[in-house]
């Protein structure tokens, strides 16, 4: 090249120069323009333009500007930009449905998002600033958005104790402790459940054949339409016994090994002969069985199918097992011992024992032993005849590794623990972790454990876990329960963030611990937040209830409300039995604040009681709930033997603060003075049945119409 | 020399260019989180089984609290069987009557249930419910109400026009 055409640039090069020049700006320019098409700003824009068409203008756009908006809590280990796009989630005039996403407030919760951000509830990506990052899976990012439907787990991961604002949540713990869930999987939170029956001497109580029928066919089935059927009767309630996929010769040896389980001979009990003959031949037998059957309450616990106007249908409570074919099941010697004393042969049974005279003893077992049974429920069923020692064998093996033993122990042994996979931390797992083989369903956790549940094969063909059948509601509330088990806090910091669950046991002393251990009183009735919640809450009984009450209702409980179909059993208590629980629980099981012995009902005057009446029937109108008579409303208890049932002290208290009392309690506090109170008191303490009290308390409806009774 | 470069020049602007467009045109589909996220909860509606209203949050919070406290006057079945409402002289409108409760103001539902029926010429049957539930959570109840109301319940005079963000 010549010296003098050095520097000197062809024309060419010259237009090569021009176009990378501008091609090189405009590289430069996308940048700041892309920034200013950014996702975010779209909303923030559009933000300033929807608040310009709304009439508080001003105060929607005060803390408005074009930054990225984030709520940073390093120490809770939150980096939430969540509030770029959704600007309006403090103002309150945005809260209508009307108001467009993502501009609607947040609904008034008890946290305030400024102290907590958005993804300790709501998951999903924080510091995204793209709606996809932020909501949905992504390669980066496998923890989306939780599905509102199920957003109550999220309470769940810190309170570990219930909480009334989060029934799913609650009503999910309770499944997961109902099924014994923990027997196979580790699980916080979760309460101490009742186990399977012990299955020590099971080979007095059914045959193998029956054994066989129930491995292969559990009493709880999904028919073809996907419905819960106990028995063949269509069910709302879960069973607790699954459906294993077991093989034939699997039924086979755990048949014959639990059809040789006979650790303990039946304590066998003659009924007294006289009582036999009189009434075998008796035609009307089976009908008088029936009617102390049902006078003694077994619904209450155990549900029976009823046929009424042509239509089928299970009635009865959930704490004992469903009894209509039961007839076709049990020996008749076992029967008879078991209905004597429960505990003699399962120590952990929830069935309190029952004061039996012969005659009734022999009556009920009649009618269960010929009426609650199917003729047909072992027709299809092989005659399997005596097992040989290497069915046994292998029936042995299999009842571990099947995980039978998580549920079921053999004579007090302890069950094995960790059979399934620790369930503890499944709430925070992420997609990738999970095991969907060759399913269609959805890659994500709530899918995941949504199939797991419904079918377990269906995720993975190898899965032990057993069939259980769920109705929506109850799979969607396991479902929640089992998304908060999110495992320890991420952050020690955090710890102390969790509310743990609260303890709770009731072990009374004295005599009445016998009585009490007989009866079970905790099977339905709850002290100090232990024990069931079918019935009454009895941790103050002593200020609220007069012992002699106390002692006459145990004897002989009676519901005079129609509505209440679940009903204290009739348990022929013994006079000295019911003399002790009274005592106990007159004296031992007192609200503090409410002396059952503070107020007199001497000091009462008529004309106390005249004004009382006003202010009942006209002024208050409490007739509108409360029962007197034959008039009034179903709601609250029946008040008809007010003056015998309840301590004058305990209705001044409730009427200034029923809540105060029984927080749960529906009824509303009034704003009476005083000097109302003192007359409605006088009125209500007037108020008796007969000379020998009857017991008039319907079983507090308040209480049981609301909690027990409606599952 | 010259021709050495120019492929490059143009190779590296067009690559980059291509990464911009392709960055700029990554525009996410509008997402509705109504739909995506799904109802918090849902209720039977009332007269039709079939359908089922979905709830948001206040409102099963109101429904939570409705099947605590007002089931059994202000339905006709309730969890325990038999309801209370055939019992009450006037009857106690069902909570889902919209062509009675419509025409009623949030306010005045809001004091009714906190001040009782006497206090706003009603039947005294209706008892204040203001010291046993708090405001917040009678203010849901209502939500609910309006939420399962037949024949549905239109909110009066919702400001500004219709919005929405894409």
């Amino acid at each position: 090249m010549p010296a003098e055409e050095m520097g000197k640039l062809s024309d060419k090069l010259r237009l090569t120069f021009a176009v990378s020049t501008v091609l090189c700006v405009l590289v430069l320019a996308i940048s700041p323009l892309k920034d200013f098409r950014a996702e975010w700003k779209h909303y923030k824009r559009a933000y300033v333009r929807f608040a310009q068409g709304r009439p508080d203008t001003k105060r929607l756009l005060a803390d408005s500007n074009m930054e990225i908006d984030q709520v940073w809590l390093p120490s809770m280990n939150v980096t939430d930009r969540c509030t770029t796009c959704h600007q309006g989630i403090t103002q309150p005039s945005l809260a209508d449905a009307s108001v467009p996403q993502p501009f609607r407030a947040h609904p008034p919760i008890p946290h305030n998002t400024r102290d907590w951000g958005c993804t300790i509830c709501h998951r999903g990506q924080g510091p995204a600033t793209e709606v996809p990052e932020a909501h949905e899976t992504t390669l980066a990012w496998e923890q989306p958005i939780l599905p509102a439907h199920f957003l109550q787990a999220s309470c769940g991961s810190c309170h570990q104790a219930e909480l009334k604002e989060t029934p799913q949540l609650t009503r999910g713990r309770e499944l997961l402790a109902y099924l014994n869930c923990s027997g196979c999987h580790k699980l916080n939170t979760v309460d101490r459940a009742r186990l399977g029956p012990d299955l020590a001497s099971v080979g007095y109580k059914v045959s193998r054949e029956w054994i066989y029928k129930w491995l292969k066919e559990p009493r709880t089935l999904l028919d073809k339409d996907g419905n819960t059927t106990v028995n063949g009767y269509e069910s709302g309630d879960e069973s607790r016994m699954p459906q294993f996929r077991l093989k034939e010769e699997e039924i086979r040896a755990l048949s014959a090994f639990l059809g040789a389980q006979k650790a303990k001979p039946i304590a066998t009990y003659k009924i007294n002969p006289a009582v036999v003959s009189a009434w075998s031949k008796n035609p009307e037998l089976i009908s008088q069985g029936e009617l102390r059957f049902r006078q003694m309450m077994c619904t209450t616990c155990h549900p029976v199918a009823v046929t009424r106007g042509g239509e089928t249908k299970l009635i009865g409570g959930n704490i004992g097992p469903e009894l209509t074919k039961v007839g076709s099941k049990v020996s008749a010697e076992w029967l008879v011992a078991w209905l004597r004393d429960p505990q003699g042969y399962l120590p952990h049974t929830p069935m309190p024992r029952y004061g039996w005279s012969d005659e009734d003893l022999y009556k009920v077992s009649q009618y269960v032993l010929n009426k609650l049974t199917d003729s047909d429920l072992l027709t299809n069923i092989p005659q399997l005849g005596a097992p040989s020692d290497e069915e046994i064998q292998t029936g042995k093996r299999l009842f571990t590794d099947k995980g039978c033993s998580s549920c079921h122990s053999l004579g007090g042994a302890p069950t094995q623990k960790d059979f399934g996979p620790d369930l503890t931390a499944l709430g925070r797992k992420n997609a990738s972790e999970l095991e969907f083989s060759k399913s269609k369903i959805d890659r994500n956790l709530v899918s995941y454990i949504q199939a797991k549940l419904q079918d377990p094969g269906s995720v993975n063909p190898a899965a032990r876990m057993p069939q259980y059948s769920w109705n929506q509601a109850d799979l969607d509330a396991v479902t929640t329960a089992l998304l908060s088990q999110t495992g320890a806090p991420p952050t020690s910091a955090l710890q102390h963030l969790v509310i743990p669950r609260k303890e709770t046991s009731f072990q009374p002393v004295g005599a009445f611990a016998e009585v009490f251990e007989r009866y079970k009183c905790t099977d339905c009735h709850r002290f100090n937040g232990y024990g069931g919640t079918l019935a009454p809450d009895l941790s103050y009984e002593g200020s609220r209830a007069q012992k002699k009450w106390i002692a006459e209702f145990l004897k002989n409980p009676q519901t005079i409300r129609p509505t209440l179909t679940l009903r204290m059993p009739q348990f022929n208590m013994s006079d000295r039995d019911a003399q002790i629980a009274a005592e106990y629980l007159a004296l031992a099981v007192q609200k503090p604040e409410v002396d059952p012995e503070s107020v007199d009902s001497r000091q009462f005057t008529p004309a106390m009681v005249t004004k009382g009446r006003e202010l009942y029937e006209v002024k208050y109108q409490c007739q509108s709930c409360h029962t007197i008579g034959a008039t009034g409303g179903y709601v609250g208890p029946n008040l008809n033997n007010a003056g015998n049932w309840l301590t004058p002290a305990w209705v001044e208290a409730w009427l200034r603060n029923p809540q105060a009392l029984q927080p749960d309690t529906i009824e509303p506090r009034r704003n009476f003075t005083e000097e109302e109170i003192r007359d409605l008191t006088a009125y209500l303490m007037t108020l008796r049945v007969g000379i020998k009290p009857h017991a008039t308390k319907s079983a507090e409806i308040s209480h049981s119409m609301g909690e027990g009774a409606g599952r | 020399m010259r021709t050495k470069f120019l492929p490059i020049f143009l190779l590296m602007s067009s690559v980059l260019g291509a990464l911009a467009i392709s960055g700029c045109k990554k525009q996410a589909p509008a997402t509705n989180a109504d739909t995506a996220f799904g109802a918090y909860d849902a209720e039977p509606d009332w007269s039709d089984p079939s359908k089922v209203v979905k709830l948001g949050y206040r409102e099963s919070q109101g429904k939570h609290i409705f099947y605590t406290y007002c089931v059994w006057c202000h339905a006709d079945a309730t969890p325990a069987g038999p309801s209370n409402r055939s019992n009450l002289t006037p009857m106690p409108p069902l909570m889902n009557d919209g062509e009675k409760l419509n025409g009623e103001s949030d306010e005045f539902l809001q004091n009714i249930i906190t001040l009782g029926g006497t206090a706003l010429g009603k039947s005294e049957m209706m008892p204040p419910y203001g010291k046993t539930l708090s405001p917040e959570e009678i203010k849901a109840v209502i939500a609910f109400a309006r939420a399962i109301a037949q024949p549905p319940y239109k909110a009066p005079g919702r400001p500004g026009p219709q919005y929405a963000p894409k």
